[in-house]
């Protein structure tokens, strides 16, 4: 069901309006929030493939499936700043996420942050769908503050094998997420911005079917088993290398997100615009995971092209012979 | 010593000239306390750009008639957030980010994270007392004050009060305090005074001559400067807490027609404007205030949504 949570008017017509969309009345809720920034259109597209596949359960043109328990969704928060096709409203130019836990008789912002917050805090679960930051590309994963039993047990249903346990900060206070922590709850971030991946996106639906069918949310009458088990690997933040340029120019690169590099390994070269002489080569400094890779070219000096994951070796690793 | 200009930051750009961030130092004949004045970090606030002016002209003057006034360093940023400024916007342009919401621990790896570290390394490592100048934003207009998150009261009213302002605003913190300049500075325990005057893409001449006197009173009051006071005689501000600050918010969302101008004292009743409907004609409210008072905050940019501020107003005595 669609329905309208809030209202905003605008003086020269076309209102602003914010909905969620609920199916299933009984059991604990799992909400999905996406459009927090305007040009996050992964999340959009997850969310409308979603609604698509839970209307047409109750429709019951999908006989396999019994939904059984509560979901709600709200795919566009920023509604402004989609129908701008920017990042922020072009209103005020805030970050609706550092608008929360927002407030009812405020600014647009707090009035939407406030509506989000009263709709999602009873839930049990909670998924925000974003992308990458602007100018980045992210390979699927979840970010966590705190990885306990419920959020790992979340993290392996929805079948994304990396997590990256995010440090505290100094925004983070203000930050849907950290509103969401008294729950099972996860960022789940994929692509860029301005863009929909829709294989990533695919994967990710199946993730989140996979973790509604564990959760006893979804009920799949073939009784299939899920194809393949998830290794879930938790990255803790001092797990992570940010690799920098040291000229400015024009970014080429030459490997994709996700993929697993080994030291020394090309990530892509800086050209300098107005010669087209190469200035720099990037390359891995340690073996790792690439989650974060820069889609932008134009670069400035000492800003990160890639986000590595390493794997920190056990001491064992470092033994002069084999460990048994 | 002659004042030197610094760049305490250069970022090679991939169109040629570099990004810097420029820092004059005016150098001290002892060891008395050194205080840094920073504007610009958002690129269409221009109010702190004119009394940074006024200060620079003002110590390099009294370099050459007065060589040893000066005795505590002095250190100017004139235009922390080049970008910005150019390109007359709040954020950082290329990164669409307020470059104010970066300080702090736990941001992620970014040319703006960096930027804002070494500039907070930098200030940290030369400054006593740290004052940074803001303007309102596009929407509205600031009578000369400063805000004091109440758990620095203590260190900072005492300052507050030499700056010549109108208005002293002592509030509780919040946590989007948590990632800006000034926050981070006294939670570092170096003083830092957070002045707001005006509204962005202004200068007003009067208000940024008002606030340099203060800054020449508060050099005076900390022994930065030997110098006599300035001969103006310094406003007493008032002092609020929140309690003490009535705000009006537009129930509508239309045009506001404002009626009143800012630094106003108010009487209960008094008329502020009101809210029309551009398309149909129709006037949709108006607005009177509930409290008599000295008018702070005024919006000047018309356009507002339901929720908007419209004014704000220091209650008077009678009114608490």
């Amino acid at each position: 069901m669609k329905e309208k949570i809030l209202t905003l008017p605008n003086p020269f017509g076309g209102d602003l309006e914010l909905y969620k969309n609920t199916w299933g009345k009984s059991g604990e809720p799992l909400s999905i929030v996406s459009g927090l920034q305007g040009d996050h259109l992964n999340g959009l597209f997850l969310n409308s493939h979603l609604t698509q596949f839970l209307d047409s359960i109750m429709e019951g043109l999908h006989p396999h499936y019994t939904l059984t328990g509560q979901v709600q969704t709200f795919p566009v928060v920023n509604a402004n700043a989609v129908r701008s096709g920017s990042r922020l409203s072009p209103l005020d130019g805030m970050d609706m996420d550092l608008a929360f836990p927002g407030n009812p008789d405020g600014e647009t912002a707090e009035a939407i942050a406030s509506t989000i917050w009263q709709h999602t805090k009873d839930s049990f679960w909670g998924i925000i769908l974003q992308s990458a930051p602007p100018h980045y590309e992210d390979a699927p994963h979840i970010q966590t503050y705190k990885p306990d039993g419920r959020t790992k047990k979340m993290c392996k249903d929805l079948q994304i094998e990396t997590v990256r346990r995010q440090k505290e900060s100094s925004t983070q206070k203000v930050n849907l997420f950290h509103q969401l922590q008294d729950m099972s709850s996860v960022i789940v971030s994929t692509g860029s911005p301005r863009t929909i991946n829709p294989q990533q996106c695919e994967t990710l639906f199946q993730g989140i079917l996979n973790f509604m069918k564990a959760e006893g949310i979804l009920k799949d009458h073939r009784n299939k088993k899920p194809k393949h088990k998830t290794n879930t690997r938790i990255y803790q933040s001092d797990e992570e290398i940010s690799v920098r340029t040291t000229t400015a120019g024009m970014f080429l690169k030459e490997v994709k997100v996700g993929s697993h590099l080994k030291q020394g390994q090309k990530i892509g070269e800086v050209r300098d615009i107005y010669s087209g002489k190469r200035l720099e080569e990037i390359t891995v400094p340690e073996d790792g995971l690439l989650i974060t890779l820069r889609q932008y070219p134009i670069v400035y000096e000492k800003e990160p092209m890639a986000i590595i994951l390493t794997t920190k070796k056990s001491w064992r690793e470092y033994l002069p012979w084999p460990a048994h | 010593m002659p004042v030197k200009t610094q760049s305490i930051l250069s970022v090679k750009s991939p169109l040629g000239p570099p990004i810097e961030i420029l820092k004059h130092v005016f150098p001290a004949q002892s060891n008395k306390p050194r205080v840094s004045f920073i504007t610009g970090l958002h690129g269409d606030e221009l109010e702190g750009l004119y009394i940074c002016h006024r200060l620079t002209q003002y110590l390099k003057e009294l370099e050459t008639t007065n060589p040893n006034a000066i005795q505590g360093e002095i250190n100017i940023y004139p235009a922390v957030n080049s970008q910005a400024l150019e390109s007359s916007t709040r954020l950082w342009p290329f990164f669409s980010l307020d470059i104010n919401r970066t300080f702090g621990p736990g941001q992620s790896p970014s040319l703006a994270v960096e930027t804002s570290q070494t500039l907070f390394d930098d200030l940290q490592s030369s400054s006593d007392i740290v004052i940074d100048f803001h303007s309102s934003n596009l929407h509205l207009m600031e009578l000369p004050q400063i805000r004091i998150i109440k758990d620095f009261e203590k260190k900072l009213l005492p300052m507050a009060k030499k700056s010549n302002v109108d208005l002293i605003w002592v509030h509780p913190n919040a946590d989007i305090f948590e990632s800006t300049l000034g926050f981070n500075l006294n939670r570092a325990k170096i003083p830092a005074l957070v002045i707001e005057t005006g509204i962005c893409h202004r200068i007003h001449q009067n208000t940024g001559d008002q606030i340099f006197n203060g800054m020449l009173n508060l050099l005076h009051y900390t022994g930065t400067l030997n110098i006599a006071p300035p001969p103006e005689k310094i406003k007493e501000p008032k002092q609020v807490q929140p309690d003490q600050v009535a705000m009006v918010q537009a129930s509508h969302s239309g045009l506001f027609i404002k009626q009143v101008e800012v630094g106003q004292v108010l009487k209960k009743g008094d008329n502020l404007g009101k809210l029309i409907d551009p398309i149909t004609g129709n006037v949709l409210e108006e607005i009177v205030t509930h409290c008599s008072g000295l008018l702070f905050t005024l919006r000047e940019h018309p356009l507002a949504q339901k929720g908007s501020p419209l004014v704000r107003i220091a209650k008077s005595l009678s009114e608490q």
